[in-house]
């Protein structure tokens, strides 16, 4: 008699970020939401198809930034630089060389790719604090760089690209161009953790000393995260080039953009596959009704502060472990966090 | 560049280094004992200056006697930031404590636009452009007053840390948290403090900057950034050191400042990623304040 | 019959400033062993490790690993070659399943190359119960005690197949029964063909389980052999005990000789 034993399938308990907990509910959603952004050009255009896209375009940015800063646990505070040089190779390529748009975004980001690796193989070395700030300078001093570096890159002129053809379709060409970006980069992200190279980042963020001795290459596997994360926001950084149809160094290189990057990644939830993109739309929600229903004037910069610091207090960790079923939403829940970490 | 000009960038040079150095002892001793770099340091020191404006332009009162009011407030501000705040998630990541700060720094800085306008403003008293001339080389009263009372109140901050019992009490749970708690000492109180010391300190060197620059809600953050790259350079938790790199930023900042105006941060930041990449501990780096 | 000798260092040396942490050490490890390395606390034992684990630069000497000259290389190519350890303070993925920990063993270590993930975490299961774990194979390492933590980083070494496995004090801070259970363990590894460097200040384990035991004082070699004449070595008690116990120690020998 030959009965082969049936295995049970092996239960995989970190990577699956949504896909734990309330299943069906969540893919549910999700997919309820996908068939939504699908739709949405075909009734609602102008305003909101701007808003979308920006939103589409910090997703795709965050899911790059969780790869570095959610996964392999370095706090990257200068990934703007990746979106400043996408955007400005692209504009470069697409007006000195007149090479049409795919290309060109090539170009713009096989250059923030190149700048990642040859910057981070050095300050990958950096550790906690020294990491954060080291790109924080990188950053604010590239965006310094190209915006006096005038004969190259206009300076404070900044450059004008061509415009996209026929202009009536432009809304929606480039809003249906960051949801592939951002599909990409959920594809992306649950390729690579189901991986070798996956796991190799976690095991750098959970003990990285462990991790190098038990044969883990950790420069290749940060480097590989930084560069990904390049990618990311490389590509962000093409389409919002042409999409705007201008670039200046003061815009695309703002740390702003670093910022909510982050802020997206942690509220949605660090190292999830689908935190990054969930927390986008949680920072975009908010950020509209502050500044256009509230009528708090001009402060809702006051009033996002205040959000973060109570997100920062309570729930850290983002919000994708109570969507999920992982953790129940109570005060006791809530106040975990500070029972844990206070003095 | 003639001989003249050189001294006189010289002269610029070591003036400028003590108000720095004041800027950034406050950020590294929170940095150094908390292990938080204070991303708000810099709206602390923007408040210190318009303290000593508004006293100044509403009251008439002298910007160098407001000194001790703005830094008894910002203490004050300091201590309840850290002790109802910050002290519930010290321990945290560090992306935790960094966001909350930069979201301290964004509701300063916000609440500053709104109530006082984004305008750039000016703390004028009678001696204002004064100066003496030491040889030809021009020297302002305000620059070296500044110069003169930053080491000053790094002078006290010394001896505060070495000969008060609250000093060793932050030296301590600097150098070993548990050891220190064996000892009674209240760590919540003792990491209150040091923040509000830290606070203090960026309010007097905001008050002090306020009288020689022009001033604006948004000049905080190119001051946290300057605090930071100066405790890299010399190195975290040595009060010699920090002046030591202070002096260094100073140079490189007043000479690329002539050399290349438009890449003036840009040189510096650099700098700060390279002695970073070289020298993690700085050029002067050694454990806490001792 | 000479022995084939899997590990060798050569007069290998580390100082920190000008302090001399592991100074001229030459040890040799025969395939098959289990070699105890002890010492008094602050000997260089697990800075010895360190250094020929490659985690920290070496100041001088040559290490050699069955005739190759690994001297200064990284950690993660040492532990690719078939060398792997465990760590006195323990070392989890904390936000990682047991069966993941154990997984990137099978991943990046000796044997790594040849197998994806998913064969990775499919080839576990067997190694998780060697170690006693299978009723914890899907909890998240932070959820663990320290005695299921110091068999998880046994399973994580095991899984990379070395030929060659130092275990840091895997028995410090458990008690009688556990280290019982620990010492079988150890033994079992070496059925499997690993040669093992054993830090231990467990006596009772060193004499149980290990053929052969090397001591370090101040960073030098104090003696080798057997663990018999080693524990019985005045040299040695004197590191221990100090020079008054170590006297009377002899004496009290000396008395048991003559009756």
């Amino acid at each position: 008699m030959n009965v082969e034993e049936k295995k049970a399938p092996i239960r995989i308990t970190r990577f699956d970020g949504l896909f734990r907990g309330r299943q069906r509910l969540l893919s549910g959603l999700s997919g309820v939401l996908f068939a939504f952004l699908f739709i949405f050009p075909l009734f609602a255009s102008g305003f909101w198809l701007n808003t979308l896209t920006s939103l589409l375009l910090l997703a795709a940015m965050a899911e790059g930034w969780n790869f570095i800063g959610g996964y392999t646990g370095y706090a990257a505070f200068g990934n703007v630089a990746f979106f400043g040089i996408g955007a400005y190779g692209t504009a470069l390529s697409m007006t000195k060389l007149h090479w049409p748009f795919f290309p060109g975004m090539i170009v713009g980001v096989a250059a923030a790719v190149a700048f990642a690796i040859v910057f981070g193989l050095p300050i990958l070395r950096l550790k906690g604090h020294y990491f954060a700030i080291a790109t924080v300078a990188l950053a604010t001093a590239t965006g310094e760089v190209a915006n006096s570096w005038t004969s190259f890159t206009g300076g404070s002129a900044g450059i004008t690209l061509p415009f996209f053809h026929p202009m009536q379709l432009s809304g929606q060409y480039f809003y249906y161009l960051s949801l592939l970006l951002v599909v990409f980069g959920l594809f992306l992200t649950w390729y690579i953790m189901k991986r070798k190279l996956g796991y190799s980042w976690v095991a750098v963020r959970e003990d990285e000393e462990a991790a190098n001795m038990m044969g883990i290459n950790t420069t290749w596997a940060k480097v590989t995260a930084f560069a990904l994360s390049a990618v990311m926001a490389g590509f962000a950084g093409g389409i919002y080039a042409y999409w705007r149809t201008f670039v200046l160094a003061e815009e695309v290189f703002k740390i702003d953009y670093t910022l909510q990057m982050i802020l997206a990644t942690v509220f949605g939830g660090p190292g999830t596959i689908f935190g990054p993109f969930i927390g986008a739309f949680i920072y975009y929600i908010l950020v509209t009704i502050l500044v256009f229903f509230l009528p708090i004037g001009q402060l809702h910069a006051t009033l996002l502060g205040t959000i973060i610091i109570l997100v920062m207090v309570f729930t850290p960790k983002g919000i994708m472990d109570f969507i999920s079923g992982k953790r129940k939403l109570t005060w006791r829940a809530l106040l975990e966090n500070v029972r844990i970490y206070r003095v | 560049m003639n001989s003249l000009e050189l001294t006189q960038c010289i002269v610029n040079a070591l003036l400028l280094s003590g108000t720095l150095a004041l800027v950034a002892i406050g950020f590294s001793i929170v940095w150094g004992i908390l292990n938080i770099i204070n991303l708000a340091h810099g709206a602390f020191l923007m408040i210190g200056a318009y303290i000593t404006y508004w006293l100044f332009t509403l009251y008439g009162v002298d910007p160098f006697l407001s000194l001790p009011i703005s830094m008894i407030l910002l203490f004050i501000g300091g201590y309840l930031v850290q002790r109802y705040l910050i002290n519930f998630v010290i321990r945290a990541p560090l992306l935790v404590t960094f966001l909350l700060t930069f979201a301290l720094e964004i509701i300063i800085m916000n609440l500053a636009v709104v109530f006082w306008k984004g305008d750039l403003r000016s703390v004028t008293p009678s001696y204002a452009g004064m100066g003496f001339a030491l040889g030809e080389v021009q020297v302002p009263y305000v620059r070296l007053a500044a110069f003169i009372l930053s080491l000053i109140l790094t002078g006290l901050l010394h001896l505060f840390m070495t000969y008060t019992k609250m000093g060793n009490a932050i030296r301590a749970t600097g150098m070993d948290i548990d050891a220190a708690k064996l000892q009674g000492v209240k760590i919540g109180h003792t990491y209150a403090v040091t923040f509000a010391l830290g606070a203090a300190l960026a309010a007097a060197a905001g008050s002090l900057i306020s009288i020689s620059f022009p001033i604006d809600p948004t000049m905080g953050g190119a001051y946290t950034l300057r605090a930071f790259v100066i405790c890299v350079l010399g190195g975290l938790g040595s009060i010699p050191g920090v002046m030591m790199g202070a002096l260094l930023y100073a140079f490189i900042e007043v000479f690329s400042g002539i050399w290349a105006p438009s890449l003036k941060d840009a040189i510096a930041l650099l700098v700060l990623v390279l002695v970073l990449i070289v020298r993690p501990t700085g050029i002067a780096g050694k454990a806490f304040y001792h | 019959m000479e022995r084939e000798v899997i590990l060798e260092s050569q007069s290998v040396t580390k100082h920190f400033g000008g302090l001399a942490a592991v100074e001229k050490v030459n040890m040799k490890i025969y395939q098959g062993e289990i070699l105890g390395l002890i010492g008094p606390n602050g000997a260089g034992k697990t800075t010895f490790v360190n250094i020929i684990t490659g985690m920290i630069p070496i100041t001088s000497g040559k290490v050699y690993f069955k005739g190759r000259d690994i001297t200064g290389w990284p950690a993660y190519k040492v532990g690719r070659i078939g060398i792997a350890r465990t760590f006195q303070i323990v070392k989890p993925f904390r936000g990682m399943s047991v069966r993941e920990n154990v997984a990137v063993g099978a991943m990046f270590g000796h044997t790594g190359h040849t197998r994806s993930s998913k064969e990775a975490l499919e080839k576990v299961d067997e190694l998780i119960d060697f170690v006693g774990m299978s009723h914890l194979k899907d909890r998240y390492a932070d959820e663990l005690t320290i005695p299921y933590l110091k068999r998880l980083e046994l399973a994580k070494a095991l899984a990379m197949e070395p030929e060659l496995l130092f275990l840091d004090e895997v028995m410090a801070g458990l008690h009688t029964k556990e280290i019982e259970s620990a010492m079988a363990l150890v033994r079992k590894i070496n059925e499997r063909g690993v040669t093992l460097l054993v830090i231990e200040h467990v006596m009772k384990a060193i004499v149980g389980i290990t053929n052969r035991v090397f001591v370090m004082n101040f960073g030098q070699e104090l003696a080798q052999g057997t663990p018999e004449e080693v524990l019985n070595h005045p040299v040695v008690i004197k590191a221990y005990l100090g020079e008054k116990f170590a006297q009377r120690h002899m004496k009290q020998k000396a008395v048991a000789a003559k009756v």
